[in-house]
């Protein structure tokens, strides 16, 4: 696995308990999340309109759009409710340090 | 029990029906028959981004016919133009009978149409479904200046998509406010400068007197004697639910099919959901029928669960949403039963809500913001109401606060 594309997200103390943090990386944008057992991260843009999932509300394991409420598995990525039907994209995440990485290809 | 199921109308709560009766009754007959010769698809884009060309015919589509076959659900095109409901027969104008154990009648609404004399009636275009979207869609490409009767949700999109196609757009509404049915006056009030704001001429309280036509465009005559010029109409007015095959049956009507919390109608084994039904909502304790995509499918899958024989109240919080230019408008529960009514924001850009609250519980919530700024909130408002929690007024009206902090787990 390449070091070079775990990208610095920020510091774990950025993100409250069932609640995301958008992070913007060249021209893409990302959610990044803390769950109760951890951190994920999703595209940031809804897979239905493009609109930005920071504004979403984290519920569980469970992103919803705020614009149609699309529902998305955060850690799957799964779409689970219309109008989603298209999955999101999920992408990995590691804590070193107190600061979180996520691993973009 | 294997029983015949038939489901007459191909809508959003037809094709979700069909699917929750699969998951729950592996042999049963299902069949939706549809007076539309397309699989049942995704209408709000239709006055928005496909009248913009950002979604084209396949992108409406909830599912393909594949997703249809798999799960054994017969897709028919045909109309049906007579009901026995005592023999359990539909009858079809080719001569078809189709006969039933089971009925959802998921027919929806139907356009309003303006009474004109009868050589204007070809002029004035409406828009609900797929072909009258993709009229439109041509014909406004050579018009410039377009007039929309009915300040209402479908008038007001289209009129915001018309702009952004760098039209002139004039919306002529009766009342003295937008959106007036079911939107609060200081929202449809932040709505109307948006439109305002983007070149779109906004006419309140006029009614039309006469329209002539000229050459290839038209005199609208208002009430207050002025006249407005333009090349094509659009009138969006309200809708009225599909019944007219049942107006001579016993079947109960009163401003559509009346049913209980379980879909199920005055007739036994026939069952009515979405925008056709006039339905008993446990939580508000009346009746009330309504005209929206989250009702559609949520209403359309409680009614096929009941249908499979798993009882299921219907007690989804009312939500709907309209967006326009950049701003999206979101509605949760209801608001015209209220005692106090509190004010979250006042930018536009950060949001705005204005939740209605009865004995110190939201009973509904109105917002609107840029894009993606009232969703969140809008929908722990929905769960707030579910659960009838008494809020914190203090958080509700501090924007600053979050709201789920309300929530109880």
């Amino acid at each position: 696995m390449s070091e070079e594309n775990w990208i610095e997200v920020g510091s774990t103390d950025s993100i409250e308990e069932e609640d995301l943090i958008r992070f913007d990386h060249q021209d893409k944008t990302f959610c990044v999340y803390k769950l109760t057992d951890g951190f994920y991260a999703t595209d940031g843009i809804c897979t239905h309109e493009a609109v930005h999932l920071e504004d979403g509300l984290v519920m569980d394991d469970e992103i919803e759009c705020p614009m149609h409420q699309g529902i998305f598995n955060i850690k799957s990525g799964e779409a689970l409710s219309p109008p989603a039907c298209e999955d999101l994209k999920t992408y990995p995440v590691k804590v070193d340090n107190d600061k979180i990485f996520i691993k973009i290809d | 029990m294997k029983k015949n199921i038939i489901i007459l109308g191909g809508g959003q709560a037809g094709i979700y029906a069909a699917r929750e009766i699969r998951q729950n009754d592996s042999k049963s007959n299902i069949k939706i028959l549809s007076e539309e010769n397309l699989l049942p698809y995704e209408r709000p884009p239709l006055s928005k981004d496909f009248l913009l060309d950002k979604k084209k015919e396949e992108d409406l589509y909830f599912h393909s016919s594949e997703v249809l076959k798999n799960e054994n659900i017969e897709f028919e095109n045909i109309s049906i133009n007579k009901v026995d409901f005592e023999n359990k027969k539909l009858f079809a104008k080719n001569d078809n009978v189709y006969s039933y154990d089971s009925l959802l009648i998921s027919t929806g609404s139907e356009n309003k149409k303006l009474t004109l004399d009868n050589n204007l009636k070809n002029d004035i275009y409406y828009l609900r479904n797929l072909e009258e979207a993709k009229k439109i869609k041509e014909i406004v490409l050579n018009k410039n200046k377009i007039t929309i009767i009915g300040g209402g949700f479908i008038g007001l999109e289209i009129a915001s998509s018309l702009s952004q196609l760098q039209k002139k757009v004039i919306v002529i509404e009766i009342g003295n406010q937008l959106m007036g049915r079911i939107i609060p006056k200081q929202i449809a009030d932040l709505v109307q400068n948006t439109h305002i704001e983007n070149g779109n001429e906004i006419i309140l309280n006029k009614q039309i007197e006469k329209i002539t036509k000229k050459n290839d465009d038209y005199e609208i005559l208002l009430n207050d004697n002025s006249l407005i010029e333009t090349d094509f109409i659009i009138a969006g007015i309200g809708s009225t639910p599909t019944v007219k095959l049942f107006e001579k049956t016993n079947l109960k009507l009163d401003n559509g099919i009346v049913t209980n919390q379980f879909c199920e109608t005055s007739i036994k084994d026939v069952y009515a959901a979405g925008d056709v039904s006039n339905f008993y909502h446990p939580f508000y304790e009346r009746n009330m029928r309504l005209e929206s995509y989250q009702h559609a499918q949520n209403h359309g899958i409680c009614a096929g669960k009941n249908i499979a024989g798993v009882k299921t109240e219907y007690t989804s919080i009312p939500w709907m949403w309209s967006d326009q230019f950049n701003l999206n408008l979101q509605l949760t529960g209801i608001c015209d039963e209220y005692d106090e009514i509190i004010e979250r924001g006042n930018d536009i850009n950060n949001g705005v809500i204005y939740f209605f609250l009865k004995n110190n519980k939201i009973r509904g919530a109105c917002g609107v913001g840029i894009i993606g700024k009232v969703g969140r909130d809008i929908r722990i408002t929905s769960k707030l109401t579910e659960k009838d929690t008494i809020v914190d007024k203090q958080i509700l009206s501090d924007q600053n606060l979050k709201l789920n902090k309300l929530i109880q787990k």
